[in-house]
């Protein structure tokens, strides 16, 4: 890695130190710099887990279980039941039912009244219909099929009413196919309650019944147990336990399958904003979808040549076909040169220029202009949102079609094992990550009150900042990951190049990861240290989350190299 | 031989052979298809339906025993569970209660209960359960009683 490149910013201050002219290249802090190097190294080979970044440091609030292991739990309440009340699983799996799963419950009632409550569960100590004294060879008549049968061939609940068995099996069968309310299955004879339980079940359904059985009896425990969720995600059979009592409470989770949610309103995830925001910012969007807004979404014509360019990669960076070749900004339509400290870093595009909007406006000061610049102020967050949504959507595209198409060519051409191309991946993984938090900060942003007083401005301020930053550390390793993979899958290109592309990827990413858990952090603060600036280094800020300090310190400042070899 | 086929035959064997067992009920197969049944029953007595004989319809699915029987009034009827234009019968064993081991005889005992001991708060008929519930008992029977003499008594000549 080239020690120009990055250099990392130690001092604190500095970061929340927006409104003052910044000075980042500050290059006095060499050694620390080396250091942080190669924790990151450290961190970004071989850390992986795949979880999600944001909720890898904080502890995890939630545990995704496979449907085996909730059904090892269910197994054990059912076991502890029996055992306490000396009874078959089968009738303490009856007794579970009726108390939706509560061996507390359960346990309370039985040893309160235990005859009322075998009677409403509809289990019988003794039979109520006594079979002939001369068994076997007598015959009955089934009293669904009219057929007489040996009672051998019968058979029957704790109540004793005999059917033959060839009627049960259908009477269990039509039930199980009527849905979940076979669970609770009542002895076919009029007005008898027994319970059919679940070794009758074993004993008189068919195979492909007993499995559905089961799964009903599964569902059953994970609906009425308020602590697990389904994951929504299409084909997913995990299922996410949440547990309570956090610091404070999150509920974004991460599922096996990749997909993350929200478990408390099962939307996608969404931190830093809460669900309330959420809903609000999607019913703005669904009312005000049918005028402009998704038109906007995904074609733009050139600011130069006005053909229509299609956005089709990730970064925010276009670069118009030939002959035109004119690179510009796919958010603002701004010349790309001219991306720079103008619209708050290089890479990023967030400041919403208000002046330049009034100024339009100035000479018509009618309502609906205003309206027109409501409108104006709605896009410009909708547009942020919705593209780095469809970036995030892209991103994943392009991390399949990467381990699919390039991972083999690059672990043969570059002689690296699969773990040492992990760094590749993980980059993707972040930036997916990324695009999703940064998505979410621009409905953070459209509610964040305009006016107002100097702490209202000034949170604003910080805020825009705070995006700013992220933003344009994110582009910058979409665009390293995006565009730079390609040079190193050419045999020309030295190994010792690889190595600093390496190198680089994973500070890159470890750099954007941590500035994104501190973004995130500060988001659900309330942005409450953009009110005490001095006050930077308060006990909230950094003794609470010492990972934030660190962060600070780190934010790469130097741009120079990265302009450069910005090419598509 | 289908199940549900099997079943229908036995009891229709049953009614043959018991034809004056229950003076009140005289069940029918249809000529032609055994799934399709009638029934007369007579309107229990110390009743406003009393003295009228109520002509009601099934229709037997597949899957008889398993799921119940489709039954409604042919004769107009005014009672609070039965629909008053469609003679649709309000009755639990008739829905989620069934039984398997109910028969068409013992579905018409059940639905001869009903007439004598209406469910005013299930009502599919609301003029009738409104009658019943704001404690209109002499009007409920005085109506029901006109619709008894209109539709499910012979004319005198
Ligand atoms: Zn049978
Ligand atoms: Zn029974
Ligand atoms: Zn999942
Ligand atoms: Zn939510
Ligand atoms: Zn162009
Ligand atoms: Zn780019
Ligand atoms: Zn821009």
């Amino acid at each position: 890695m080239d020690s120009e490149d990055y250099v990392y910013d130690s001092d604190a201050d500095d970061y929340y130190d927006y409104s003052s002219d910044k000075d980042y290249n500050n290059e006095d802090d060499k050694v620390e710099e080396e250091e942080e190097e190669k924790k990151m190294d450290n961190i970004a080979i071989g850390d992986y887990d795949g979880e999600t970044r944001s909720n890898k440091k904080a502890k995890q609030s939630y545990i995704v279980l496979k449907e085996s292991d909730i059904q090892q739990r269910q197994e054990n309440e059912i076991t502890e039941v029996s055992n306490v009340l000396s009874i078959s699983k089968a009738a303490a799996t009856a007794l579970l039912l009726q108390y939706k799963w509560s061996v507390c419950d359960v346990q309370d009632e039985w040893f309160a009244d235990e005859e009322r409550v075998r009677k409403k569960v509809g289990l019988f100590e003794k039979p109520v219909f006594l079979l002939p004294k001369k068994l076997r060879k007598v015959e009955l008549t089934c009293s669904i099929c009219y057929e007489n049968v040996r009672i051998s061939m019968m058979g029957w609940v704790s109540c004793g009413h005999p059917f033959c068995r060839e009627c049960w099996e259908k009477y269990v069968s039509v039930a199980i196919e009527d849905g979940v309310g076979c669970l609770k299955l009542r002895c076919p004879e009029p007005h008898c309650n027994a319970m059919v339980d679940r070794d009758s079940i074993d004993l008189f359904a068919k195979e492909e019944d007993k499995e559905r059985y089961s799964q009903y009896l599964l569902r059953s425990y994970i609906e009425s147990n308020k602590k697990y969720k389904w994951c929504p995600g299409a084909d997913c059979e995990y299922v996410v336990e949440f547990c309570e009592g956090g610091e404070k409470e999150y509920y974004d989770v991460c599922c096996h399958c990749s997909n993350s949610f929200c478990w408390n309103c099962m939307d996608d995830a969404h931190r830093p904003v809460d669900c309330e925001t959420v809903a609000k910012w999607q019913l703005k969007n669904s009312s005000e979808a049918e005028n402009t807004a998704w038109m906007l979404v995904n074609t733009k014509p050139c600011p130069k040549c006005g053909k229509p360019i299609e956005k089709n990669q990730g970064c925010m960076h276009m670069t118009c076909r030939e002959p035109c070749g004119h690179e510009f900004c796919w958010m603002c339509l701004g010349t790309w040169k001219e991306h720079g400290e103008m619209t708050g870093g290089f890479y990023a595009c967030n400041t919403f220029q208000k002046n330049k909007v009034e100024e339009k406006y100035n000479e018509a000061e009618d309502i609906r202009k205003r309206a027109e610049k409501h409108l104006e102020k709605y896009t410009h967050y909708y547009e942020r949102w919705a593209g780095n949504e469809s970036s995030r959507k892209q991103a994943v595209k392009d991390l399949k079609h990467m381990q699919k198409y390039y991972m083999g060519r690059l672990s043969d051409l570059r002689g690296a094992t699969e773990a040492e191309l992990k760094f590749i991946t993980e980059a993707w993984l972040q930036i997916i990550e990324c695009r999703r938090v940064l998505k979410w900060t621009y409905a953070y942003g459209y509610y964040l009150p305009e006016d107002g007083d100097k702490k209202a401005k000034s949170k604003r301020g910080f805020f825009e900042y705070l995006q700013g930053e992220a933003e344009s550390n994110l582009e910058r390793l979409h665009h390293c990951t995006e565009k730079d993979i390609h040079d190193y899958l050419d045999k020309k290109c030295p190994d010792k190049e690889f190595n600093n592309f390496r190198a680089k990827l994973s500070g890159l990413t470890t750099v954007t990861r941590n500035y994104f858990e501190n973004l995130v952090r500060a988001l659900e603060n309330g942005l409450e240290d953009a009110s005490s600036q001095e006050a930077c280094s308060s006990q909230e800020a950094c003794s609470s989350q010492e990972a934030s300090s660190k962060i600070k310190s780190r934010t790469p400042i130097k741009r120079e190299r990265t302009k450069g070899k910005r090419r598509h | 031989m289908q199940a549900s086929r099997a079943r229908l035959f036995k009891e229709y064997k049953e009614v043959q052979r018991e034809k004056t067992a229950d003076p009140d009920i005289q069940l029918a197969c249809d000529d032609s298809n055994i799934f399709k049944w009638t029934a007369l029953i007579k309107g229990p007595s110390e009743t406003p339906y009393e003295g009228g004989v109520f002509q009601l319809a099934f229709a037997v699915p597949e899957q008889y025993p398993l799921q119940p029987p489709q039954v409604r009034f042919l004769t107009k009827i005014f009672h609070p569970n039965v629909h008053f234009k469609t003679g649709e019968i309000c009755l639990d064993i008739l829905k989620n209660a069934w039984s398997p081991a109910w028969t068409l005889q013992s579905v018409c005992r059940a639905i001869i209960a009903l007439m004598a001991h209406p469910e005013p708060d299930s009502p599919l008929n609301c003029d009738s359960g409104n009658l019943l519930r704001s404690g209109d008992i002499r009007g409920f029977q005085s109506m029901a009683k006109m619709y008894t003499r209109l539709a499910a008594m012979p004319k005198k000549g």
